[in-house]
């Protein structure tokens, strides 16, 4: 049987009018490895995202998860076949507690499956993933609409919610954006921990020095193109990188 | 006299939280007001009574029929016409006013007018309240009212379809992140609402006659209803039915029953004044506004 890399995304393009938001990326990604997506501000970060979760058709070039093309699949049959993700803004379900927030997608047919056809006990998981992510247990936070939870919460939220599908693939976009500098360094061994239980991590980010913690691998964009992929070391090294985010001289 | 206006008002408010519930709930989980509704209403009138009189079906047959039919109806009216309209507001009111105008009309056109087209009472006999003597059907009404608000609630805070539903009508892009596959909601959503003005029209039509203009007055109660209440508050449309019942009885009791359009236009008027978005509705913050 043939092995596939976890993610494959091949010349994907994608034109908004007479924009081109993305202009033929390439790039795969490996069971248990961990990418950074970095850029400017309009190069192309959240499209791409969008673009591979199917929130967005492509103009062209597909995506393939485990060897099956995804592109043009809605976001529902994404989401189930494994790949989660956060939004930049966090999007709760406002007016429902956090807990369950968290309910509906152990509702999922994904999770039922996967736990061999039973759910469990979902307020007792949903809790237990919030703990995980870092509420306080003890405390009435989960039990709070999320309407009313500080911002801090709200992206620990929805990364709890992306969790909750129990993904094979977790994409974050801009988690550490507005943390303060404490809350960032609570979540960074929290990342590490889903690292270490295997998960398969893509990561948008503008905070690069915990990014570059945490990844093995960066590519770069900048006008919808590529413009570099390596190590992070590599990158920050690169001429065109420099210029991208400094500008030229 | 007073405490017989009461009772009466009370069915009356029962009967608008009946009608207006299907309509709420489509448009609280999808944000589409079917205006189809009325003609849904009415469809279930006229296809109970050719069961019973043209098929033969007894009425514990035909009742249930319909109200699955008519799920159905709402359903397809989804599948084929607003699915490729989604999002687009204003084309959705015009789609599903045309539809329902077209089925309201061509219903007309087969004749279906008179006072033989009723529905017998699904409950014969009456009670008394103290002095006063209330009919089984109406009694039954209030039964019926009281029970799917109860069963409405349970089934959106505790099934798993219910919280699909409340995802979605949050949140669609983050529900759909989470495997929730929004059409077929919006679709279920439409067939719930069928399905819930159907057993409105089941319990409700036996007290009256079935006619084509029970379509039209249907869709502008659950409308100043929803409008009162707030759009896509559940709480909106039993307090707003309550409000709009008892006054329209009071004022049909003490001012004469041509009054009482009077009292739902005026409702309408003074809330859209004070309070566009309904008492329960959710007002856009000034800061959305600008």
């Amino acid at each position: 049987m043939e092995v596939h890399p976890l993610l494959q995304v091949q010349e994907l393009t994608k034109d908004f009018g007479g924009l081109r938001a993305l202009d033929r990326i390439s790039f795969t990604l490996n069971q248990g490895e961990s990418l950074g997506i970095i850029g400017p501000n309009g190069s192309g970060k959240t499209t791409l995202v969008n673009v591979i979760t199917g929130f967005l058709r492509p103009t062209g070039g597909r995506v393939r998860f485990r060897g099956r093309t995804i592109s043009g699949m809605g976001p529902h049959r994404i989401a189930r076949l494994g790949l989660g993700r956060t939004f930049q803004m966090a999007r709760p379900f406002y007016h429902l507690p956090a807990y369950k927030n968290l309910v509906i997608p152990l509702f999922s047919p994904r999770v039922r499956r996967l736990a061999g056809g039973r759910y469990g006990d979902r307020d007792a998981v949903a809790i237990d993933l919030l703990e995980e992510v870092g509420f306080e247990r003890d405390s009435f936070v989960p039990f709070k609409p999320a309407s009313v939870l500080p911002h801090g919460y709200l992206k620990r939220l929805e990364l709890a919610r992306a969790l909750a599908i129990r993904p094979e693939l977790l994409i974050l976009d801009e988690l550490f954006s507005g943390l303060s500098m404490a809350e960032v360094s609570s979540t960074v061994p929290i990342i590490e921990h889903l690292q270490a239980q295997g998960i398969t991590l893509i990561m948008i980010e503008h905070r690069l020095r915990e990014l570059f913690r945490i990844v093995d691998r960066v590519i770069v964009l900048n006008f919808g193109r590529k413009i570099a992929e390596g190590t992070p070391a590599e990158v920050m090294e690169s001429e065109d990188v420099k210029k991208a985010y400094l500008g030229s001289e | 006299m007073f405490l017989g206006t009461l009772v009466y008002g009370i069915v009356n408010s029962v009967i608008l939280a009946l009608v207006a519930l299907g309509f709420n709930l489509t448009f609280g989980i999808s944000g589409i007001a079917n205006f189809a509704y009325g003609a849904l209403y009415v469809l279930t009138g006229y296809g109970v009574w050719i069961l019973l009189n043209e098929v033969g079906l007894p009425l514990f047959l035909a009742a249930p029929a319909m109200v699955v039919l008519t799920a159905m109806a709402g359903a397809l009216l989804y599948r084929v016409v607003l699915i490729r309209l989604r999002g687009m507001a204003i084309s959705e009111v015009i789609a599903t006013f045309g539809v329902g105008l077209a089925v309201l009309e061509f219903f007309r056109y087969l004749g279906f007018i008179g006072f033989e087209y009723t529905l017998p009472p699904l409950l014969d006999g009456s009670l008394s309240i103290g002095p006063v003597f209330l009919d089984l059907q109406r009694a039954l009404i209030v039964i019926v009212g009281v029970t799917l608000t109860g069963v409405l609630w349970l089934f959106t805070h505790h099934t798993r379809l219910g919280l699909a539903f409340r995802g979605i009508a949050q949140d669609e892009h983050t529900a759909m992140c989470l495997g929730i596959h929004s059409d077929r909601v919006a679709m279920f959503s439409l067939a719930f609402g069928g399905g819930l003005c159907a057993l409105a029209a089941v319990v409700i039509l036996p007290i009256g006659t079935i006619s084509v203009d029970a379509g039209y007055d249907v869709l502008l109660e659950a409308l100043a209803v929803c409008i009162v209440g707030g759009l896509g508050s559940a709480v909106g449309v039993i307090v707003a039915s309550f409000i709009l019942g008892l006054a329209q009885t009071y004022t049909a009791m003490y001012m004469g029953s041509h009054w009482m359009m009077i009292v739902t236009l005026v409702a309408i008027l003074l809330i859209l004044t004070i309070r566009p978005s309904g008492l329960f509705g959710k007002q856009k913050e000034l800061e959305e506004r600008i």
